[in-house]
């Protein structure tokens, strides 16, 4: 409901229809389904899922597809006790953790929830077991959705404060040169981004910590969401709406100068964090994102201190008008640039377009584009010219054509701030490859196999084979059978090859239906002796 | 007896078609303390390739091995060190065949042939227990490994590779 007061606040034609259409799309992106994926894929952990351990391990580790920093760790026992981990070193992607103390018998749970460049807090599991594998203690993992309604409304009055509201203080200094048209608007606007910047950064802070949203008053979760990536776009978000504010009531010499770093501190607070500056490479994504914020502020800023002084003043609207449509070619031309190379680096395949809620969204995004610059183009060719000779049905059919597009912004900034919960394809790529694995466990023998990718394919099975008690075993052949009785698939037999590092291999595999299989492994110890030992393993479709 | 009779031939009808194809022994009950006469029937190649080699493992307690020769065979006796020192009739064993292997020679897919040696089953064998000979059949490049031994409550129909197995009857 407060999306749609926003836009009746800033709502300047006054067509119910059209607010209702914006208001339509912004709902969908809050309601648009959120796969629970990692935005840093997590790649292996030790000990490994499902791993049964003899002894106790001195240290747990987490290894991620990029660089990620712990938020929460915790490790629950068997007997659903948690025992916070505070003490962990960061080596590269991986998270080092001290275990605290001797564990007991029994299957325990790694809970984690880490944060990588992009922002965006991302949690999961590890289950493992010393001696034997008891009842898993419960850990629950629960989508908040109050809570992301929260951070997407955040996300969206701080697009407002930033684009609307920096980038129309960058038009009234530098196109509209001594009006005022469109000042209160712009000054609600950056108001606006003020509330939303520190707000935001408590709600990532329960994001983070996955807390309720009763915890926001606690300072540990403002500590925890400024310690993101993120807190480093709150504070140079603020920074920039504080220069535009400064630029509209500050003394008239540096009205320009304020303007246009609050223009380049709108960029700098965009690339500070967000799924687009997360992917590499970033000398690339950083400056494209910075170059797109910039841009989008440019665009938008303009439109509301335009369309008024259209309406109000039409005459002093005409140098406006000129410089605004003789710049903006230029700026749309980046804008259109930067967002594609963006869209290549995070979407990848064009049919991730339409299979992942990132690319669903970009192309709702895409579609509101498209109106967006025919009505731009309406409006540069075709009624510019008249308007700024002074034909005053032009200037009105075009100070609607601005409304609209500035409604049409608005649901714009409404998609992109649902990014905030859909992982890119990029990032959906690198979970898609990761491997199926199964610890098997007899008291004869032990095998770690993890098939890679662990979905339907082809695939390559790699093995580590250990005697019951974690010795050495070196067997003269290993073949791996895979079957699905089930599925009325005959079982899949290959013999693995060994490698120089000790692991068995096999490289000329398919699954070619999803769902539990058996993997069987056959381990020749010697000329007479022979090993079987099987387990479930899930293979994704 | 007729109820017995056809369920038994239910079993071999239904049961698993490979069971023919199994490397098996072709007495599979015998008391302790006697002397057993072994013979490994082998009913066909690897995957229709000739048999070029019999290798069987003698389990501990079978002891005092001699197996027979057999015309375009080469003959090869394994011999080692028993787990346990056995006493046949006034001697105490401690060593003897461990291995018997027949190599070299070649037997087509299509045809049958036995593998013969005999033994002496030790008294302190367990009694109502069955003991298994494990078999390697190799073939020209291939194997076929007879050496699966059911582990406790498991079903030996279940195996694939099952090694022959003898019954040990009580001493008589």
């Amino acid at each position: 409901m407060s999306a749609a007061s926003l836009l009746r606040t800033v709502c300047t034609t006054g067509r119910p229809a059209i607010c209702l259409l914006a208001a339509i799309v912004l709902f969908a992106a809050i309601a648009a389904p959120s796969p629970a994926f990692a935005h840093a894929a997590l790649i292996t952990t030790e000990p490994a899922d499902g791993a049964v351990l003899a002894q106790n391990p001195a240290q747990f580790s987490l290894t991620f597809s990029e660089p990620a920093s712990p938020l929460v760790l915790t490790l629950v026992q068997p007997d659903g006790t948690p025992v916070p981990l505070t003490s962990f070193r960061l080596n590269g992607q991986t998270i080092e953790i001290d275990n605290p103390q001797t564990l007991g018998s029994g299957t325990h749970v790694l809970s984690w929830r880490v944060i990588s460049a992009d922002g965006h807090p991302v949690g999961g599991s590890v289950l493992f077991s010393i001696g034997a594998p008891s009842a898993a203690p419960a850990v629950s993992e629960a989508v908040d959705r109050g809570l992301r309604s929260a951070i997407w409304i955040g996300k969206v009055f701080l697009y407002i404060g930033l684009f609307i509201g920096v980038g129309g203080a960058f038009a009234i200094a530098w196109l509209a040169k001594g009006g005022h048209s469109g000042r209160r608007i712009v000054i609600a606007a950056i108001l606006c981004g003020l509330v939303a910047a520190p707000l935001s950064l408590g709600l990532q802070g329960l994001d983070a910590l996955g807390a309720p949203f009763a915890r926001l008053a606690q300072p540990g979760v403002w500590q925890a969401g400024l310690g993101t990536s993120f807190g480093w776009t709150v504070l140079v978000a603020l920074v920039a709406l504080g220069l535009g504010l400064l630029s509209l009531v500050g003394p008239r010499g540096g009205a320009k100068l304020f303007a246009l770093a609050g223009l380049a501190g709108v960029g700098a607070a965009l690339a500070a964090s967000g799924h687009a500056s997360a992917a590499e490479p970033q000398w690339l994504t950083r400056p494209m994102v910075f170059l797109h914020g910039a841009g989008i502020a440019f665009w938008a800023g303009a439109l509301a201190p335009l369309g008024l002084a259209m309406r109000r003043k039409p005459v002093e609207a005409a140098p406006f008008l000129r410089r605004f449509s003789q710049a903006i070619l230029p700026v749309v031309a980046v804008l259109a640039a930067t967002g594609i190379v963006l869209a290549v680096i995070q979407v990848q395949a064009p049919a991730a377009l339409l299979e992942s809620t990132y690319g669903r969204l970009l192309l709702i995004k895409l579609a509101l584009l498209f109106f967006l610059f025919t009505l731009a183009v309406i409006n540069r060719w075709k009624l510019t010219g008249p308007a700024e000779a002074g034909e005053t049905e032009v200037q009105r059919r075009l100070c609607r054509s601005i409304g609209i597009e500035m409604l049409i912004v608005l649901a714009i900034f409404g998609v992109a701030a649902g990014w905030r919960f859909t992982p890119p394809p990029r990032a959906l790529a690198i979970a898609a490859v990761q491997p199926a694995s199964v610890h098997i466990h007899t008291p004869k023998a032990m095998a770690d196999l993890s098939i890679t990718p662990g979905h339907v394919g082809p695939v390559a099975a790699s093995i580590v084979i250990m005697t019951g008690d974690f010795g050495p075993l070196d067997a003269s052949q290993v073949t791996l059978v895979l079957s699905k009785p089930d599925s009325g698939i005959e079982p899949i037999k290959r013999a693995a090859t060994k490698r120089g590092d000790g692991t068995w291999r096999v490289d000329d595999l398919v699954v070619p239906v999803p769902g539990r299989w058996t993997a069987r492994l056959d381990i020749l110890i010697s000329d007479f002796e022979i090993v079987k030992i099987e387990a479930p393993i899930d293979i994704r479709p | 007896m007729n109820t017995y009779l056809l369920s038994a031939c239910a079993l071999l009808a239904l049961g698993t078609g490979t069971a023919f194809a199994h490397v098996t022994l072709e007495t599979q009950e015998a008391a302790v303390g006697s002397t057993y006469k072994a013979i490994l029937r082998v009913p066909h190649g690897c995957a229709g390739k000739a048999t070029t080699a019999v290798r069987v493992q003698i389990p501990e307690g079978v002891i005092s091995v001699k197996p027979m020769p057999k015309a375009g065979w080469t003959l090869q006796v394994k011999k080692g060190k028993y787990e346990k020192s056995y006493q046949l009739y006034d001697e105490t064993v401690t060593s003897g065949a461990r291995e018997v292997d027949w190599s070299g020679g070649s037997l087509p897919d299509e045809f049958y042939d036995e593998f013969d040696f005999r033994g002496t089953l030790a008294v302190d064998l367990p009694a109502g227990q069955t003991l298994y000979f494990p078999v390697v059949q190799e073939c020209d490049g291939a194997a076929e490994r007879w050496i699966e031994i059911p582990a406790a409550g498991q079903d030996e129909d279940a195996l694939e590779y099952p090694a022959p197995g003898l019954k040990l009857a009580p001493k008589k």
